[in-house]
């Protein structure tokens, strides 16, 4: 796979949004920004006025991600998210930003965040690594979740078509086959619902990390 | 914008030329073979006119900016746009992605001997 050829594949969904101009634009900027105002409102309902500084990083970042993997659906089309590297990177800084920003502003509510109110005593050093440990998978969860959940949906259909490729000559069993490829595509056609998942958990761990 | 003010040329080109060909065929057009649009050139002016083209990465920046443009105004930008003018970038998409792979998607073709 050559290097020039996949950052222009990274670049691509890029052009299907063009920006808009006027008042008044054409169907395709109009639809894209109705679903826009309408995800940024769902999402950013629940922040603060300090949450909300992060609206841009959070609706390009569904953007991208809902684009790119609804782009993979497409017969032969190559993913960037099914990459471990790639979610690794976009997961690892943006947890740290929100980690940092709660460090900054509410220190002691930050560490608070490691022990949970009323623990009975001896729980107590426990309690601590369990907490440090489940805060420091968090981004690995966030990038690992969305490679695998990708690659796996992929897999899946590669398999599938491919079964029902070689049963084309045994009949009867096709149609049966068929009918759960196309189910399986349906249903993996809520890549967008992942999109969801990632942003949303990202959101939760803003969310819990800055304003409580 | 860019393209009014090229089509606008190309009229007046269009005047010149006529005049030009009933007097004399084989003269030189007076319009330098440079700025002339690809269909305007002659045959014989036509690999001057490729190495005159202008390969910096501005001009080939341009090229693309240019092309964009030009698909984007005629198809999307429009009052009542249809799925044809997005869609047809996907099926791009897809073909170029096809080339892309075709090394390891000759493998599985329904041959006897590959």
């Amino acid at each position: 796979m050559g290097l020039p050829i996949a950052v222009l594949i990274v670049m691509f969904p890029s052009i299907l949004f063009p920006s808009p101009n006027r008042l008044i634009n054409n169907r395709l900027i109009s639809i894209q920004q109705w679903l826009i105002q309408l995800t940024s409102k769902q999402m950013l309902m629940i922040h603060n006025q300090k949450g909300r500084t992060w609206a841009l990083m959070l609706m390009s970042l569904i953007m991208f991600i809902g684009s790119t993997n609804l782009l993979g659906l497409l017969p032969h089309s190559f993913t960037p998210t099914t990459q471990l590297s790639m979610n690794l990177g976009m997961a690892i800084p943006l947890w740290a930003g929100t980690v940092i920003t709660g460090f900054r502003h509410k220190t002691k509510a930050s560490l608070a965040h490691f022990l949970p109110q009323g623990t009975p005593l001896p729980l107590i050093p426990m309690l601590v690594i369990i907490e440090t440990i489940s805060l420091f998978i968090q981004p690995m969860a966030l990038a690992v979740r969305l490679t695998a959940n990708i690659t796996a949906g992929h897999l899946l259909i590669h398999l599938i078509g491919g079964a029902t490729l070689a049963l084309i000559n045994i009949s009867a069993t096709t149609a049966l086959i068929t009918f759960t490829i196309l189910v399986l595509l349906t249903i993996l056609e809520f890549a967008v619902a992942l999109i969801q998942a990632y942003v949303f958990t990202l959101l939760v761990s803003l969310y819990l990390h800055d304003n409580t | 914008m860019y393209s009014i003010k090229v089509r606008e040329q190309t009229k007046k080109e269009k005047d010149i030329h006529k005049r030009v060909d009933t007097q004399d065929s084989n003269m030189a057009s007076p319009v330098p073979v440079k700025e002339k649009k690809l269909m305007e050139v002659k045959l014989g002016e036509l690999p001057g006119w490729i190495l005159m083209q202008d390969f910096t990465p501005k001009g080939i920046a341009g090229a693309f900016q240019r092309g964009y443009y030009r698909y984007y105004n005629k198809y999307i930008n429009v009052k009542k746009g249809g799925v044809a003018g997005i869609s047809m970038v996907l099926a791009a998409y897809v073909l170029f992605n096809y080339c892309r792979s075709y090394k390891e998607l000759k493998h599985e073709r329904l041959r006897k001997y590959h």
